[in-house]
């Protein structure tokens, strides 16, 4: 097969918008401050009892609708996300049970922020070496959950929100995925992650006194994180657009996924791009980890920002530390 | 282009857990766990490790034999379902014991399926020229996430700690290396067996009450019968999958390394295969069911026996958690 491309394309977000007006008085800080710390001015939470596979599934209704296509049609599901349903199994099994799909494999991955950019090298890598034909592309979060309310998660709590993004991918005969480049470096993982549960620890893997230590929240040194992420999305744009070879001016839109918008967007302009042809992730709502670039592609493909044969990079950055970029011709 | 193993290591902690051992904790017996599971004794870690760190010495083993330095990596993979910390993944901390950095490191969350599920990604990277030498490590630390006692009685007695890893890398001869991989999952049947907690779908994720007592949602629940009927189903049903898609038999293998369950359901899928005993790859008496790890381990104390000969047909098969099920079929 020479080449996969996107067949369609969706998101969902759930209906329940919260401000930084409405996280304050928790959070001890005054709204204003909470926009001036993390440049994100809202988000939106899932009702209890949604997982991560039931945003999935509206998104995923939503990709095969647009490209016409039934969840019978689907060859392999690869589901990115680090919010899941529960521990285990993995949530693409949910999503196959909700979607209606045949007995497909239904490949869990974990890459964090950067996550769906690893189901899409995955996929694209299925589909090019003609294993299955069509890829249900997954990033879905429910982070609200997971979140703490109380004034030492100031800067973190406000960032994230909830919500699913779904690509189709298909075989093709013109190219579609141009490039993907992927890389980690775990070096100073712990400037973000969450430690608890925690299969390492003896006796138990989690106890009453890690949960009353917060031990289960994530921990973020965002100062720390940004000049790291700053240098590696440009880098890494950059070697993306080399390797597709597309020069910044032939990229009708460069979305930049990142928790801090204003960081994203400083990347993109270090890359070369102005600034109405960059879209950050956070702004609309917030920093959605492995959905944010899917719900991203899904929003400009439906308000005509890009449109079939545009070409589109995507970047991310996140946790592991993992980060990669993707060139897609539309 | 066709991947193939190029080196394979396996490491289980030196704690070794009798059915003996596990009396003193619970009402159970020796007798009543091997009539079921054939499981004689398993390793748990004795000291604060996690599968990132078992599977470091197995991976150190696999590089070596490969020879392949673990800077010339380009994806460096992790199959588990009880990873070292909430997040980052266990590849990340893998890839951080190895001292390296750059190539991208994903965990794949298949269950017992999830070495199977990583070999196929694996592939797909090296017959498409996206990678040339990738690590693909299954690990397990079941032990801390275990009720030792009478009332998780029928789950804890199956599982066990260990690490298995493969370096995988590009094989010219298109009759050689991996043939193909066959995934399947059925969600319908997901909390069938499951650790439910932490839970994104409830607020907040993990609560003292869920943590508490007997009913603590931290532990695996398992309907093991349920469990049992469909592992005998889907393991002939995807090794023919497998051997048909070559035109193959069950009579032209050489091998199957079935994911070790339970001795039980592997006796009885050997069985409907005409399977004959030394055709089939059994060691959970001594380590138990380490899920993503048990075929990598398998793999590779069975090469070390001298029973994977070059040109031999073996078949890898898997079903567990999700409900997931899997096969690969490699010409060695």
């Amino acid at each position: 097969v020479a080449s996969s491309v996107v067949l369609g394309c969706g998101r969902h977000l759930p209906p329940t918008a919260v401000t930084n007006e409405e996280l304050a008085p928790a959070l001890g800080v005054p709204a204003a401050a909470l926009s001036e710390r993390t440049g994100i001015a809202r988000r939106y939470y899932a009702a209890d009892g949604v997982g991560a596979s039931d945003l999935a599934c509206e998104a995923a209704r939503s990709a095969l609708s647009a490209a016409r296509a039934e969840p019978a049609d689907v060859d392999l599901i690869i589901f990115a996300t680090m919010t899941p349903d529960i521990a285990f199994p993995g949530s693409g099994c949910f999503l196959q049970d909700k979607l209606g799909c045949r007995t497909v494999g239904a490949l869990d991955v974990r890459a964090q922020c950067a996550g769906f950019l690893f189901a899409l090298a995955t996929a694209d890598r299925f589909v090019r070496s003609g294993a299955v034909e069509r890829v249900l592309v997954v990033g879905a979060e429910v982070h609200s959950t997971a979140l703490e309310s109380a004034p030492r998660a100031a800067d973190v709590t406000p960032v994230f929100g909830d919500g699913a993004g779904v690509v189709l991918l298909g075989p093709s005969a013109t190219p579609g995925v141009l490039a993907t480049v992927l890389h980690s470096d775990p070096t100073d993982f712990e400037r973000f992650w969450c430690e608890f549960p925690a299969s390492r620890h003896v006796p138990a893997r989690m106890e009453l006194a890690q949960l009353h230590a917060g031990l289960h929240y994530y921990r973020l040194d965002a100062a720390a994180v940004h000049p790291q992420a700053e240098r590696a999305l440009g880098e890494v744009t950059r070697e993306a657009l080399a390797r597709a070879e597309v020069s910044p001016a032939a990229v009708a839109l460069l979305i930049v996924h990142y928790f801090d918008p204003r960081v994203a967007r400083r990347a993109a302009t270090a890359a070369g791009f102005p600034e109405e042809r960059v879209l950050a992730t956070a702004e609309a709502a917030g920093h959605v980890a492995a959905a944010g670039i899917p719900i991203a592609l899904a929003d400009a493909l439906a308000v005509g920002r890009v449109g079939q044969g545009d070409v589109v990079c995507c970047a991310a950055f996140g946790a592991g530390m993992s980060w990669g970029a993707a060139v897609l011709r539309l | 282009m066709n991947s193939r193993v190029l080196g394979l290591g396996h490491h289980v902690p030196e704690r070794r857990v009798t059915n003996a051992d596990l009396t003193r904790v619970m009402d159970t017996s020796d007798e009543w766990i091997q009539q079921r599971t054939g499981i004689q004794e398993r390793r748990f870690i004795a000291a604060d490790a996690g599968p990132s760190d078992l599977a470091l010495p197995a991976a150190r083993d696999a590089l070596r034999e490969a020879g392949v330095a673990a800077t010339d990596l380009d994806l460096i993979l992790l199959a588990t379902l009880s990873p070292d910390i909430d997040f980052p993944s266990s590849a990340s901390l893998l890839q951080r014991h190895l001292g390296v950095r750059g190539m991208p490191a994903m965990d794949v969350r298949n269950q017992c399926s999830g070495f199977l599920y990583m070999l196929a990604v694996a592939d797909q990277f090296i017959r498409t020229g996206a990678a040339r030498y990738i690590l693909v490590c299954g690990a397990e630390v079941h032990s801390t996430g275990l009720d030792l006692s009478t009332i998780g009685r029928e789950v804890a007695v199956i599982f066990g700690d260990g690490a298995g890893a493969a370096v995988l890398g590009p094989e010219p001869d298109p009759r050689r290396g991996i043939l193909s991989t066959h995934l399947h999952s059925e969600g319908k049947y997901a909390e069938k067996l499951m650790i439910e907690v932490p839970t994104g779908r409830q607020r907040p994720r993990v609560t003292p009450e869920m943590l508490s007592g007997p009913g603590s949602r931290l532990w695996p629940r398992m309907e093991g019968r349920y469990v049992f009927k469909h592992a005998v189903t889907r393991f002939p049903e995807v090794i023919q999958e497998a051997l048909a898609a070559h035109g193959h038999t069950p009579a032209d293998l050489d091998l199957l390394i079935p994911h070790q369950a339970n001795l039980r359901i592997s006796q009885m899928v050997a069985a409907g295969l005409e399977l004959p005993e030394e055709k089939v790859f059994n060691n959970i008496q001594r380590y138990g069911n380490t899920t993503a790890a048990s075929i990598p381990i398998a793999l590779h104390e069975a090469v070390g026996e001298g029973r994977v000969q070059p040109g031999a047909l073996v078949c890898l098969a898997a079903f567990g958690a999700g409900f997931t099920w899997a096969a690969a079929l490699v010409r060695w």
